[in-house]
């Protein structure tokens, strides 16, 4: 049985599984066997705890393992299960979406494959992994930003393992659709949706300006920076110039009176 | 470092300590390209323990903005998941920050999710706060990602220019073969001379749209210089390669593909057909780490065609296998490594010119921008060597010694940027073989500039 060190140190009642990193109102939160009450940032989040936000609300949530969860305004959800030993990096998460939005941001439960989000349509497994998830009306929506993503309800089960394909699932007993490359305007939909809006500030004021340096501009650092795909490292050059070398190491070896002047190429 | 003003926050990471970070990142992916044996994971398990003080206190005190964002700074070196959750937690606190926008944009385009990387990019470029460098950057990696994001995509180069070579035809100097005591054909050592030089790439690839990632790949390369004085080096070289990659879905490496392929080159040397090979190689791609690693194996079959300058060419036909690791990586602010371990065996039909060569070469691209200015001028060092050892004594050459040479390479070269896809670029070079065969020694320097146009 996986025990992480917060759960040994804490009653069973009160094990925290997280926190509320950034909290806009009006977000509530009803932890096991209590009462519901206004979430605050810094707010302790247990195994089994309820979040509700409003129209207005939004939340961020960092877990143990490291991965964090957006919650997008009138969503419900509930962490339903949370084992975490930090030791060995495993354990598991489940997380159950009943409606509105969320992204999760992997950590490492969800690098282990451990890491599930529930839904009334479907099952969503994690591994990797950054995904969208809604649920409304019309069914569960699922965005893969990284990872491979596991879909699996009544109806079957889909993959999707690449960037940028989401799946549409209407409720439990029909098969998940297949993977379609997602939209501009969707992704910024969801930008827009999981994060403050202009005038808020997610519990936590002042934050006017913030110097990271850019990567690659002078005087300045930042560990953030662009890949470097292989790329060609010479224009062919190089190669024209391994036949010359072995051409002329050819013809240093011809005697000189093997040409005559005619032979020679005229421009 | 961070500093508090009376109307709010402004937040500064500590740079040496990223800086540390970084080089710490960088050591372990070099460590892989040399002993192909150890998994840059580690990288990513070690540096980011779970007893990581950091993180401890994003979880104690979420509003310690300081504190979050050196986290968010120190993981984007090895952990790009759990800096996009930080850096997300500091949007929150201000949605209106184009640097935190940006820095988000360039992990998910680090994590190959090019559609959120453009979310992030484009709304960064909405914020009154950003700076021209910011939206310059933004702007050339949207360009990037819109290309990325097409079922069909172009890229290439075209370059033209002027080179002036100590050694033109890479000859041995007269002394060395005159010292040897035999007869060789002088028109053959070294000169210096100028040359015109063109040069173009075309890279396709077509993206079939399917969860594993496959796609066909094709490319073209062109190369002709013209020599001013000595027409007999005067070449032209064209080569394809085409094939399909596949992608193959892993839990432990990001990114892993193979892909099988064709290759056809031909050359002119002094107007006059000199060389074609077609073969085929496969190679594959794979992530680990920050380390971006291409291992192929390659076999040619090679003609050489006699001609007037060169009526021994023929000699050289045969086949060429060739044996490489490529791969490349971050080490620092804007700084990455490339670098290519190879070795070859050549098969020629006059045995002599048959050979095995073992060769290695590193590249240090650094771009960078001067402040005012987010254009990007790259700077990039580089280096090789090569050893050649030859089966037999060449009876034209030395009927008593069997060749063995060694060549190595330097250069640096300079990428300024002159107007939108131009850019001017210079490089400057040294190559010298040493050689127990004393026409097979030389030495050349060369200096070449020109405009380049890349899309």
């Amino acid at each position: 049985m996986l025990i992480g060190t917060a759960l040994i140190a804490a009653p069973a009642t009160a094990q925290q599984v997280g926190t509320a990193t950034a909290v806009n109102p009006l977000s509530e939160t009803t932890p096991p066997g209590a009462a519901t009450v206004a979430l605050t940032v810094g707010a302790r989040i247990v195994h089994k705890e309820r979040i509700h936000t409003t129209p207005t609300g939004t939340v961020q949530l960092a877990f143990l393992d490291k991965s964090t969860l957006s919650i997008a305004p009138n969503t419900s959800i509930l962490i339903d299960d949370y084992v975490y030993d930090p030791n060995s990096s495993t354990g598991h998460l489940l997380v159950s979406l009943t409606e509105g939005a969320l992204r999760f941001v992997g950590g490492e439960l969800s690098h282990q494959g451990q890491a599930s989000i529930a839904t009334p349509a479907a099952a969503i497994g994690i591994r990797g992994g950054t995904v969208t998830i809604t649920h409304d009306k019309n069914g569960t929506h699922v965005i893969n930003h990284f990872g491979v993503i596991t879909i699996h309800n009544g109806g079957g089960t889909v993959v999707i393992s690449r960037p940028g394909f989401e799946v549409t699932i209407m409720n439990w007993n029909t098969p998940p659709g297949q993977p379609e490359r997602i939209t501009a305007a969707e992704i910024t939909h969801y930008l827009e949706l999981l994060t403050s809006k202009r005038g808020q500030n997610g519990g936590v004021p002042g934050l006017k300006t913030i110097a990271i340096g850019a990567c690659g501009i002078l005087g300045l650092q930042s560990t953030n920076c662009p890949n470097t795909p292989w790329i060609a490292t010479d224009n062919g050059e190089s190669d024209a110039f391994q036949l010359i070398i072995q051409a002329t190491q050819l013809g240093t070896g011809q005697t000189q009176h093997a040409m005559t002047p005619r032979q020679r190429p005229i421009r | 470092m961070a500093a508090t003003s009376d109307d709010g926050v402004t937040l500064q990471v500590d740079a040496r300590r990223v800086f540390r970070k970084r080089i710490a990142g960088a050591l372990a992916p070099i460590a892989i390209l040399v002993f192909s044996a150890i998994s840059a994971s580690a990288q990513t398990a070690s540096d980011f323990a779970n007893a990581n003080p950091l993180f401890q206190g994003i979880l104690a005190r979420p509003s310690d903005l300081n504190n979050t964002l050196q986290y968010a700074a120190s993981a984007s070196a090895g952990n790009i998941e759990s800096a996009i959750g930080a850096y997300e937690q500091l949007l929150f606190y201000n949605p209106t920050l184009s640097r935190v926008r940006f820095e988000l944009g360039v992990l998910y385009y680090r994590l190959g999710s090019y559609d959120m990387a453009r979310g992030y990019f484009q709304s960064a470029l909405q914020m009154r706060d950003i700076s021209t460098e910011l939206r310059q950057r933004a702007e050339d990696l949207l360009t990037i990602i819109d290309k990325k994001l097409q079922p069909d995509q172009f890229s290439g180069f075209a370059q033209t220019g002027l080179r002036y070579q100590t050694n033109a035809g890479a000859g041995p100097g007269p002394q060395g073969v005159l010292a040897s005591g035999r007869t060789f054909d002088s028109r053959f050592f070294s000169q210096g001379d100028w040359n015109w030089f063109g040069a173009f790439g075309l890279n396709y690839v077509h993206d079939f749209e399917d969860q594993n990632g496959d796609t066909f790949e094709a490319s073209a390369l062109g190369y002709d210089a013209q020599q001013f004085k000595l027409h007999q080096f005067d070449i032209g070289l064209l080569e394809f390669r085409a094939g399909p990659r596949f992608g193959i879905p892993s839990d432990s490496v990001n990114g892993l593909s193979i892909k099988p392929y064709v290759v056809a080159t031909g050359a002119v040397l002094a107007d006059a057909p000199y060389y074609d090979g077609i073969g085929g190689g496969l190679t594959v791609h794979a992530n680990v780490g920050n380390v971006a690693l291409d291992p192929y194996v390659e076999v040619v079959q090679q003609s050489f065609h006699n001609s007037t300058f060169y009526p021994l060419a023929a000699g050289l036909s045969g086949t060429l296998s060739t044996y490489a690791l490529q791969g490349s990586g971050p080490v620092a602010s804007g700084m990455a490594w490339q670098s290519r371990v190879a070795f070859a065996h050549a098969s020629d039909n006059f045995g002599p010119y048959s050979y095995d060569v073992y060769a290695v070469d590193v590249w240090l691209p650094w771009n960078f921008s001067f402040p005012g200015d987010g254009r990007i001028w790259t700077l990039t060092p580089t280096a090789g060597l090569s050893s050649w050892l030859y089966n037999a004594p060449d009876p034209t050459i030395d009927p008593a010694i069997t060749p063995r040479s060694t060549e190595w390479r330097v250069g640096i070269g300079l990428d300024i940027p002159v107007w939108k896809q131009i850019t001017l670029g210079t490089l400057l070079q040294y190559r010298a073989d040493v050689s127990n065969v004393a026409a097979f020694s030389m030495h050349d320097l060369s200096v070449s500039a020109g405009p380049t146009f890349k899309f």
